[in-house]
């Protein structure tokens, strides 16, 4: 948080359109490859450039 | 939660209400903190005081100003570049067993058969698959291989000689590959869980959580149950892992609404891996999920979530795959866009070498894409498939959860619309719900983290 707030409390997130800059290096794992196989979920996926 | 900057935000009750009031200010350009002000204060009648307003106000704008808050869809302009851009094949589903030793009531690929002939991969079929998916990943290190079926077990002489063969072509071509399996745990032994655990990735144990609904659902050909069988085996290798990279991954049926039963099932019985999942079926199939069925699921992912935050604070947390959630280190835009990646990063490959979008489609021959010796011989379905994002669909658009299921399975769009640039409406339901659960998971981990520091 860049300032504590009284009536907001902030979680810490990834700047979707910062990541538009430098992302896209297509690193990270496939979705449907982890665990799933039957549904897609990406906002679980850890980027590959972060860990 | 903002969708298009990403950013959550846990707010008091007058945020909330004066959020929808401010909003349609801020799009009009009136950011005025004075004037905002103003409008809040005299056309809401909201019931709080004014200086409680005022300052509630100055978080609002901050919030704005620092892009966390009402930020502006730019993404659409940026997927016609990314149409564009050149893909390559980065994961291959390799159905090493067209065979399977269950007889699961649910299963798309009908007893592993997948609407053909029962059949096992060869390890010359394995092998061209690994060399193609070399050949065509272009500078990607990270190269995922999944050991899938059937059951890839029945076949598990050419799985050990892939995953040598695999890394012996590793430094010369300067990748990295990660293997990983999927099984049902009938032919599990020793021998298969020491390779596993030393080649595999990942493990998938396929069980669906009580012994009755498992049984009932994941019978042998002869209609024996198989839980029995596979619980001890299953605890073993979750064990033997550690407690981390392996997933025991459960169906739910129409019968059994009350799944959040079946997942604390699998953590009593040791388990802090969890993935169990709405079954995917013909609208016409007795034991597919209906529409008049969301109000209780949504009940369970709601008890489920309140029991994980109980666990949790009970010193005995497990994770369920629907409900984690990377915030931090997430993926990017061009990821979140690009979804799952099935016909373009993503393939299937036959026992006999045929290519697929994903293990979903196999069998369907109007999806047959190429095969191991010549590549891709279908680049319009590659091409149709990589234009397949959020944007591509209207019900999409206006969805929060666009950017956390990526535009959702597009099997499951095709199976239910007959095309794969539509959405399954139950599943969209079940991943709003799911996303809404996770995100409240991370909230409340943040105010306990919170208060444990003022205490």
């Amino acid at each position: 948080m860049k300032r504590e707030m009284k009536h907001v409390k902030t979680l810490t997130t990834r700047d979707l359109k910062e990541s538009m800059k430098k992302g896209g290096c297509g690193e990270c794992q496939t979705s449907c490859q982890s665990a799933c196989k039957t549904s897609c979920t990406v906002g679980n996926q850890s980027c590959e450039q972060l860990k | 939660m903002d969708v298009n900057s990403g950013s959550v935000h846990v707010v008091d009750d007058i945020v909330y209400d004066m959020i929808p009031l401010v909003e349609p200010l801020v799009n009009e350009g009136i950011k005025d903190p004075d004037l905002v002000k103003a409008a809040v204060v005299h056309l809401a009648g909201i019931p709080y005081p004014e200086e409680e307003i005022v300052e509630a106000v100055d978080e609002v704008l901050e919030l704005e100003k620092s892009g966390q808050l009402f930020a502006k869809d730019i993404y659409e302009n940026y997927v016609f570049d990314f149409k564009k851009r050149p893909t390559v094949v980065k994961a291959l589903c390799l159905h090493i067993a067209h065979d399977c030793n269950l007889a699961c009531k649910y299963c798309f690929a009908e007893e592993g058969e997948y609407h053909g002939r029962r059949a096992l991969m060869s390890f010359e079929v394995g092998k061209k698959a690994l060399d193609f998916l070399v050949a065509n990943s272009g500078n990607r290190v990270n190269l995922e291989v999944d050991f899938f079926g059937g059951e890839p077990l029945m076949n598990w002489q050419v799985v050990k000689d892939l995953v040598k063969y695999g890394r012996s072509i590793e430094t010369a071509n300067n990748k990295k590959f990660r293997f990983t399996l999927t099984t049902n745990g009938v032919l599990l032994n020793d021998e298969v869980l020491e390779f596993a655990n030393q080649e595999m990735g990942n493990v998938v144990l396929s069980i669906d959580g009580r012994k009755e609904i498992h049984d009932k659902m994941r019978p042998f050909r002869g209609g024996q149950g198989s839980y029995d069988l596979i619980v001890p085996k299953f605890q073993k290798v979750a064990e033997s892992r550690n407690q981390t990279n392996y997933y025991v991954r459960g169906t739910f049926t129409r019968y059994n609404l009350d799944f959040s039963e079946d997942v604390l099932h699998l953590a009593d019985l040791g388990f802090q891996q969890i993935s169990v999942e709405p079954v995917v079926a013909q609208p016409t199939d007795d034991y597919a999920i209906r529409e008049e069925d969301l109000p209780k699921l949504r009940e369970e992912y709601d008890k489920l979530a309140a029991e994980m935050i109980k666990r949790r604070r009970e010193g005995r947390p497990f994770n369920f795959f629907h409900f984690m959630i990377d915030l931090e280190g997430g993926p990017c835009v061009a990821k979140r866009l690009s979804g799952c990646g099935s016909g373009t990063e993503y393939l299937a490959v036959t026992p006999w070498g045929d290519l697929y979008p994903c293990h979903q489609f196999v069998g369907n021959e109007e999806f047959l894409m190429g095969n191991v010796d010549e590549g891709i011989v279908r680049e319009d379905i590659r091409d149709q498939f990589k234009c397949c994002n959020v944007y591509a669909k209207d019900k999409c658009k206006k969805c929060f959860a666009k950017f956390y299921c990526s535009g959702g399975c597009a099997a499951n769009s095709y199976n239910f619309h007959g095309n794969i640039n539509d959405a399954y409406d139950v599943g969209c339901e079940l991943e709003r719900k799911r996303v809404e659960c996770a995100i409240m998971l991370k909230a409340m981990a943040m105010m306990e983290e919170d208060d444990g520091a003022q205490e």
